[in-house]
């Protein structure tokens, strides 16, 4: 009756990386690093304009001075960052929850599709900064301006998204779970929602690659004195090259970040595990 | 429109006599198209029931009916006397191609069906062991779909199906997606689990080996638009033997029956085709 699994592996087969080893880190590190020493140098050599182009070593000195007690106000980077974050967070927050009710409605009713479609496609190319000038005159220079530009900006790819994941969805998934009994709840929780996990991390990676960039475009027009965006906007009043250059990397760091490094721990903990990569 | 009725013959001994699901003059059009034109038949309580047919005949379609995943267009269907009107957790369903959740591990997959009625977590998992240990997968509760093989996932879908004690088991070709060695080793290993399992059972098939292997009854059906043409009583004791010359003599009968509607669905096939041109 039973059956000897003894024999039996469960392991899996990975592709193994590229076996050069090294080769690929350090051609990645080397084209960071490369065009950073090569500016520094000509930088202190006077190759190139120094207001223009200060050296990467003044720029970071800059950034620690400005996130430091010295800085002016003190800690500034800090609190740039922290509101920036705390509109972006919020913001994208509203966007996957709201996005994701909508996106699970028009994917489950045909009629819903039908209906909503065109008024999707027309708003989805608006570029978010499009808004902006409306939003102000609403609610003037306020958080709520800039989250609902940052929600905007992520709202629609991730309806999108998760419409589409519905339709690729295995219908007989839903199957299996009605004929456990399930409840509508019970289906949206148990079976929609892990099933459509992939591509609500899709979404949320694209809908953070668009907000983050509407974010700072946002905070140039509509921030009154925190945030990276309005940084760099103020710094260029006052020509200080050194913190737009610290803004721009600091943007480039935590888009990173947020990107790959926040929602690939995620990928990592669900469908990487669950092995639906693989399977496709 | 011609009915050929199928005649009900008697019962295995064991199964009970009580009718369990009762189709009556079902019909079922896609669109435009008569898929079914007129199935009428009963299943008894805790048979075993194979239906076969050509393949396009509407088998499955049957199934996902009993299964209340589709809609008949006309007649109608009855478990326990009463209509078909949606899925329902007194019906478990296990598909061809597993669809098992690939993010849950082997144990909750088993486990769903009793999460979903509210079963305390521990008493659903002490069921669904039960299962999985039936089903051969002891070792491997905590094992992702993905990592598993054709046959371990049937396996899987199976004990999923069973877990929340099902009235009725419904097995849409089941093996059809594992090769032959797998298949074969599977219905053999399998036999006894039906036996335990101890309930009425519909299986979808389009292996004649598979249906006088397992079943009980044996319902052929005709290309499409589909009737039953024979309904053929296996009344050999379980498990079975695919060498035993008895099982032998019933798979001929039925491969007969089978390939003679076969060749006539072939020739319809090619008389409109030389028609059309």
């Amino acid at each position: 009756m039973s059956v000897d699994t003894s024999g039996i592996r469960l392991q899996r087969y990975t592709r193994s990386p590229a076996s050069s080893g090294l080769a690929i880190p350090m051609a990645r590190i080397a084209l960071i690093l490369v065009p950073l020493v090569a500016w520094e140098v000509c930088s202190r050599l006077g190759l190139i304009n120094g207001f223009l182009f200060p050296a990467p070593s003044a720029i970071l000195n800059k950034l620690w001075v400005q996130s430091g007690p010295n800085g002016n106000p003190p800690y500034a980077i800090l609190w740039h960052v922290a509101d920036s974050m705390l509109r972006l967070l919020s913001g994208l927050s509203l966007a996957v929850i709201i996005g994701t009710l909508l996106g699970v409605g028009l994917g489950m009713s045909q009629r819903a599709r039908l209906v909503f479609q065109p008024i999707i496609s027309i708003l989805m190319p608006v570029p978010t900064l499009a808004w902006t000038p409306v939003l102000l005159l609403v609610m003037g220079i306020d958080n709520r301006t800039t989250i609902l530009v940052v929600f905007l900006a992520a709202v629609f790819e991730m309806i999108y998204i998760v419409a589409s994941g519905i339709e690729m969805l295995n219908v007989k998934m839903l199957w299996v779970a009605w004929s456990m009994g399930a409840s509508r709840r019970q289906v949206f929780w148990r079976v929609i929602i892990p099933g459509i996990f992939p591509c609500l991390i899709t979404g949320t990676r694209l809908g953070t690659g668009y907000a983050w960039r509407a974010l700072i475009a946002a905070e140039m027009l509509a921030a009154s004195s925190y945030g990276l965006g309005f940084m760099i906007y103020d710094a260029s009043e006052y020509m200080n090259i050194g913190v737009i250059y610290g803004g721009v990397m600091m943007i480039a760091a935590l888009g990173y970040l947020l990107e790959n490094v926040l929602v690939g721990k995620i990928e990592a903990a669900t469908i990487e595990k669950w092995g639906v990569l693989n399977e496709r | 429109m011609s009915v050929e009725t199928a005649k009900i013959l008697p019962l295995r001994d064991g199964a009970g006599t009580k009718p369990k699901i009762v189709a009556k003059n079902v019909q079922k059009y896609f669109g435009n198209v008569l898929a079914m034109e007129d199935i009428s038949c009963t299943i008894n309580e805790r048979e075993f029931v194979a239906i076969i047919g050509p393949s396009g005949c509407g088998k499955s379609t049957f199934l996902y009916l009993i299964a209340g995943f589709e809609k008949a267009s006309q007649g109608e269907l009855l478990i326990n006397n009463e209509l078909v009107v949606g899925p329902g957790p007194d019906r478990g369903v296990v598909f061809q191609e597993f669809v098992l959740f690939p993010w849950l591990t082997v144990l909750r997959n088993a486990t769903l069906g009793l999460d979903i009625k509210g079963v305390p977590r521990q008493e659903a998992e002490e069921r669904a062991r039960k299962w999985l240990r039936l089903t051969g997968l002891s070792g491997f509760e905590n094992a992702y779909p993905s990592s598993l093989s054709g046959g371990m996932k049937q396996r899987v879908a199976i004990a999923r199906a069973l877990s929340y004690d099902p009235e009725v088991l419904l097995l849409d070709e089941p093996f059809g997606a594992l090769d032959v060695q797998t298949k074969n080793y599977m219905i053999q290993d399998l036999q006894n689990l039906w036996v335990e399992a101890n309930r009425t059972i519909v299986m979808i098939t389009h292996s004649v080996s598979e249906a006088v292997q397992l079943a009980d009854r044996v319902l052929i059906l005709s290309s499409r638009p589909s009737r039953i043409i024979a309904d053929v009583a296996i009344k050999l004791p379980h498990p079975r033997d695919l060498r035993d010359p008895q099982v032998r003599r019933y798979e001929d009968e039925v491969t007969a029956l089978l390939s003679a509607e076969v060749d006539k669905a072939m020739k319809r096939e090619r008389q409109t085709f030389a028609g059309r041109s």
